[in-house]
Parts: structure tokens; C-alpha cells; sequence
């Protein structure tokens, strides 16, 4: 199995997406991760699902948990209807966070090799070069073609 | 004068520039510093850990250390922000009166705990208040900060210059409290009435809000009862150790660290939580600038602009005091306070040593100069560094000269307030 075989379109983030927007995309889709674009909107880097979910928490309370305690529901939902106000820019400027630059991997590369390029990358997404419209490959797409291996050497 | 003296201050300036421009990280630019020192001759291996007026001061590192750990324990329990949300609710959502307390609480924190984790701990819930009350932290976060500048000069482990200046100086735990903590509480008061004058017509109070503060539940912020208590009572301990110096002649350093492993044998934490907390960039940064001064002292040049100060200030105590004062402050509010009380002790102490008791006043102009100086400026102090880059996070950015505008007001008042303190006091 090769890596044009496991290659799927994936939704593409700007600076200027939501929070909200962000998360729905997670949330429906099921992704591990973001694929963000430079200001050419060229795919340039990746931000994972969980600092997409901190961008959804007020960046007071992510400094002090114990903040988180203090408020009740109607509070919270307060809180989460100021989300839209953050963007992925708010993400690739801090600090804190890890952006990834994002991985490239052969069309023609084998699972292995995708699954060891991902893995030393510490990659949730890749990107496979070649073709005129952006590919890529998931962690979940990855460790489901990895399974399929292992199932059929428990058969056999 | 040699070369090896002419490379020594050529690698200080630089170093001093590089702090300054902070375009380089500090720590890295001590350590360089320090290493060139030793390749000049300027310092050796004995000279750098053994010698008690050249080498790195394990006083001041192993204090720093010592209330480091115990400060990380403690924060873990919640008290800060618990008695924070208590404050809003006493002041049943008035901004000022919210400011009020915010204010002596940071303050009085910031006596006991280094003027950073002060900050980190009081501005997160100030955000949550403030957007509780629909109203801009802006004011809040600059007049904690600055209250936590101010109320840090009070104590010897409320601001680093303070425990560089005790070493130094042989000052106790007492001495400051005598000497510093009297003005701190007037300029306090002083301090309350600017935030009046300066952001009242910012602070609105919006009656429709107050029930989002009354709803917040303090008691939640408590996370773990017992840990509290244990970290409490250790650090009462502790506080009594540092008075009770004369007594028990056990130095702040050895108090600290006695009570940071009593608190760690007490709570049994993981050695991850335990050390989570040490700033051990902050220590490496000490102890490559007491290698570069060190290595100033080691060639004599230290002693040599000590004798040209004797001689310029002769017995005028209270015009050294004055340019001190002035000095300090307005060279803290340039660049990081630490350093530069580092470099100043030793020349302070051949001030004093030369002088006797009448120049001990000298050390208490230094400590106010450096510690108020550091409001000044966006940049003079690192808590000022820090509030700003969480305030920016939270979508209500600070920029420098907003900060720094209402900090030269601040700076200069309280400072001119100390020249009359001093000259009353000691002169």
C-alpha cells in the first residue's frame, strides 16, 4: 500500500478562521489536527485538535485551572459564546503552542515509511506531494491501513 | 590600567548592553560573560565557588531556590484566587474597591512571595473578574503589577535586589522590615490614591454585572485542604525562621531551604510538581552575573571606583543617599534591576564599610531606587514583562508607552517620596 492510496482532501485553515469554526470542522470531520495555510495560502503547518480546543477556553483560565472551578454553567456559557472572538492567528502566535510544520511524504511512499516519517515527526498530518489539489494523510487513516497488516497476519 | 582590566569591562558593558537590549536570552549572555571572564584570568575555579566577595553568592541562589519551592507548593492550592474572589465579592462588584483590594492583596503577597509568581497568580483571576463585570482589566492589571513592585521593596525575599542587597550588606530579615517596610505602607496609601486619580474615569460600575461576580463560588479555587494547611504552617515557620535570625543564627538561605524539604516531606508530592516552579534560568543568570562582577572585584576595579566614590561623597551622606536614590530608579527603569544591584552592592559596601554607620542609610536608598524604578518603564522590571504578555494573550494588549506613562508618574512620586524619609529618618 502505497501513500496516493491513503491520500484524502482535507479542509485548509487561514489566520483568520474562528475558534468556532475551527472546532466544527474537528468536530465533523474527526480530525486529529488542523491544516493551516501561509499568506499564500499555500498548506504550511498543522495545529492539533487539543490547542484547537484550548483556543475555545478563556487564556486566563488555561493559566489558572483552578479558575475553571470557581464559574457554574451559566457562566460557562457566557464564556463560550465570546469563542468566535479568537483565531487560529491567536494560535500561531502563541508561544506556548507547538505548531508543526507540516510533514511531506512521497505519493509512491510506502505505509511504513509514511507511518516512521509521522511518528519521528511526532505528525498527526501529512501532506503528499505531487498533484494539483493538496493531499493528505491522517493519523487515524494511518494506524487503520497499519491494523488491516496486522489482522490479516492473525488470520493467517 | 592593564589590558586584562580593559577586556574585563569591555566584556561587562557588552554584556550589560546585551541584557539591556534583551534581544539575546540574559541567561545566555551571563554565562558567556562569566566563561570570558575565566578565559581572561579575570576569575579562576576558587575565586568562583569558594570566595565569599568574588565568587557566585550560594546565599542569595540557594534563598532563591529555597522559597521557590515552597511558593510552587503553595500556589498549587488555590489561596491565591481564592482570596482574590473573595475581595470582588466583599466589594460587592465596585470597581474601585475591587481595585483597593486587589492592590493590598498583591501588595502583601508580593512581601513574601518574588514579585512574578505574584503576578501570575493574581492577573489570571483580575481577567476573570473584570470580564464578570464587563469592564476593561487594563487599569487593574497595571496597578497590580505596580502595587506588586512597590510592596516588594517592603521584605529581604520580596524582590531579588533586596536578597542581593541583605547578602551583601550583612542585613537581616529584620532590618528590612524595620527600615523598608514603614515607607512601603506610606507609599502604599500614596500608591491608592494615584490609581484614583489615574484610571477612576476607566472604571465603571455596571450594577447589572455584580450578580456574575456574586455567582462565582471562591471555595472552589481550593483544590487541596490539607496541602494548604501543611504549606501554610511552612511557611509561617519559615517567615519566623528569618526573624528569629538572632536567635537561631541560621542564615535566610539555610531557613529557606530547611523549609522547602520539610514542606516536600510533608506533602509528598511528585519531584516533577515539587520543582515544577524553580526558575533555574533566573539562578544560572545570578550566578553568571556574580562571576562578572566577581571577576570586576577580583582585578580591583571595584575598589578602585569604591575609593573615587568615598573620596567624591567624603562624609555628605544624605547627597550619596540622594544620587543613589535617583540613580537607581532611573537606571532600573532602563534595565533589568538585578544586574545593576549586583554590580552596585560591593561598591555600596566599600561606601559603607568606609563610612561606618552613618553610610548604612546607603543601602536603604539603594534598595528603594532599584525596587520603585522598576515601574517606571514597560521593561524595568520582569513582573511589568510579564503581565503585559498575558494581558496581550487575553485580547487586551498593553502597549509600552501606555504602561509607561502612567509608570513615570507612579516612579517619580513614590521615589521623591523617599528623599523626605530618609532625610527624616537617617540624616
Amino acid at each position: 500500500m502505497r501513500a496516493s492510496e491513503l491520500q484524502h482532501p482535507l479542509p485548509v485553515v487561514g489566520r483568520d478562521t474562528d475558534a468556532v469554526e475551527a472546532a466544527r470542522l474537528i468536530a465533523v470531520g474527526n480530525q486529529p489536527g488542523l491544516v493551516i495555510a501561509d499568506a499564500t495560502g499555500k498548506p504550511s503547518a498543522v495545529v492539533s485538535a487539543v490547542d484547537v480546543l484550548g483556543l475555545l477556553v478563556p487564556a486566563y483560565v488555561l493559566d489558572d485551572l483552578a479558575l475553571a472551578g470557581v464559574m457554574d454553567e451559566k457562566a460557562a456559557e457566557e464564556v463560550w459564546a465570546h469563542a468566535s472572538e479568537r483565531t487560529i492567528g491567536d494560535l500561531l502566535d502563541d508561544k506556548a503552542v507547538r505548531i508543526y510544520t507540516l510533514l511531506t511524504v512521497d505519493a509512491d511512499a510506502t505505509i511504513l515509511e509514511v507511518a516512521a516519517q509521522m511518528a519521528d515527526a511526532r505528525a498527526q498530518v501529512a501532506m503528499v506531494a505531487g498533484g494539483s489539489d493538496p493531499q493528505f494523510i491522517t493519523l487515524p487513516v494511518v494506524v487503520e491501513a497499519i491494523l488491516t497488516f496486522c489482522a490479516k497476519r492473525t488470520d493467517g | 590600567m592593564s589590558i586584562q582590566i580593559i577586556l574585563a569591562l569591555a566584556i561587562f558593558v557588552a554584556a550589560y548592553v546585551f541584557i539591556a537590549t534583551e534581544k539575546v536570552s540574559r541567561v545566555l549572555v551571563a554565562l558567556v560573560g562569566a566563561s570570558l571572564m575565566v578565559i581572561i584570568g579575570a576569575t579562576d575555579d576558587h575565586g568562583i565557588f569558594f570566595s565569599e566577595e568574588t565568587g557566585v553568592d550560594w546565599n542569595v541562589i540557594f534563598l532563591l531556590l529555597g522559597m521557590m519551592i515552597i511558593v510552587g507548593i503553595l500556589q498549587q492550592s488555590g489561596v491565591f484566587e481564592f482570596l482574590a474572589i473573595w475581595a470582588a465579592k466583599r466589594a460587592k462588584g465596585r470597581p474601585f474597591v475591587i481595585m483597593v483590594m486587589l492592590v493590598v492583596i498583591t501588595a502583601v503577597l508580593s512581601a513574601f512571595l518574588d514579585n512574578v509568581t505574584t503576578v501570575l497568580l493574581i492577573a489570571p483571576v483580575t481577567l476573570l473578574i473584570c470580564e464578570r463585570l464587563g469592564i476593561s482589566p487594563v487599569p487593574f492589571l497595571i496597578a497590580e503589577v505596580m502595587s506588586s513592585n512597590i510592596g516588594g521593596a517592603a521584605t529581604l525575599i520580596g524582590d531579588p535586589p533586596n536578597i542581593i542587597i541583605a547578602s551583601r550588606g550583612g542585613l537581616t530579615f529584620n532590618d528590612f522590615i524595620v527600615n523598608m517596610a514603614p515607607i512601603v505602607a506610606v507609599l502604599l496609601v500614596v500608591f491608592i490614591g494615584l490609581c484614583w486619580v489615574l484610571f477612576r474615569k476607566q472604571l465603571r460600575y455596571n450594577a447589572d454585572r455584580v450578580e456574575r461576580v456574586m455567582a462565582l463560588n471562591e471555595r472552589e479555587a481550593i483544590r487541596d485542604v490539607p496541602l494548604l494547611i501543611k504549606s501554610l504552617i511552612v511557611l509561617g515557620l519559615v517567615l519566623a525562621g528569618f526573624i528569629l535570625h538572632s536567635v537561631i543564627h541560621l542564615e535566610p538561605a539555610v531557613v529557606a531551604l530547611l523549609g522547602a524539604g520539610l514542606l516536600v516531606l510533608l506533602t509528598r508530592l511528585e519531584t516533577r510538581k515539587v520543582f515544577a516552579d524553580v526558575e533555574w534560568e533566573t539562578l544560572l543568570f545570578f550566578a553568571g552575573l556574580f562571576i562578572m562582577v566577581g571577576s570586576l572585584v577580583n582585578l580591583g576595579v571595584i575598589e578602585m571606583v569604591g575609593k573615587a566614590a568615598t573620596e567624591a561623597v567624603g562624609t555628605n551622606f544624605f547627597g550619596a543617599a540622594t544620587g543613589l536614590l535617583f540613580g537607581s530608579a532611573v537606571f532600573s527603569g532602563i534595565v533589568d534591576n538585578i544586574p545593576y544591584v549586583a554590580t552596585l552592592a560591593p561598591l555600596t559596601n566599600d561606601l559603607v564599610q568606609a563610612g561606618g554607620p552613618d553610610a548604612q542609610p546607603l543601602w536603604w536608598a539603594l534598595a528603594l531606587g532599584a525596587d520603585l524604578g522598576g515601574n517606571a518603564t514597560a521593561i524595568g522590571a520582569s513582573a511589568n514583562v510579564v503581565v503585559l504578555g498575558i494581558a496581550a494573550r487575553n485580547g487586551h494588549p498593553i502597549s509600552f508607552w501606555t504602561f509607561t506613562k502612567y509608570g513615570l508618574i507612579v516612579t517619580a512620586v513614590t521615589v521623591a517620596l523617599c528623599l523626605p524619609y530618609l532625610w527624616l529618618r537617617y540624616f
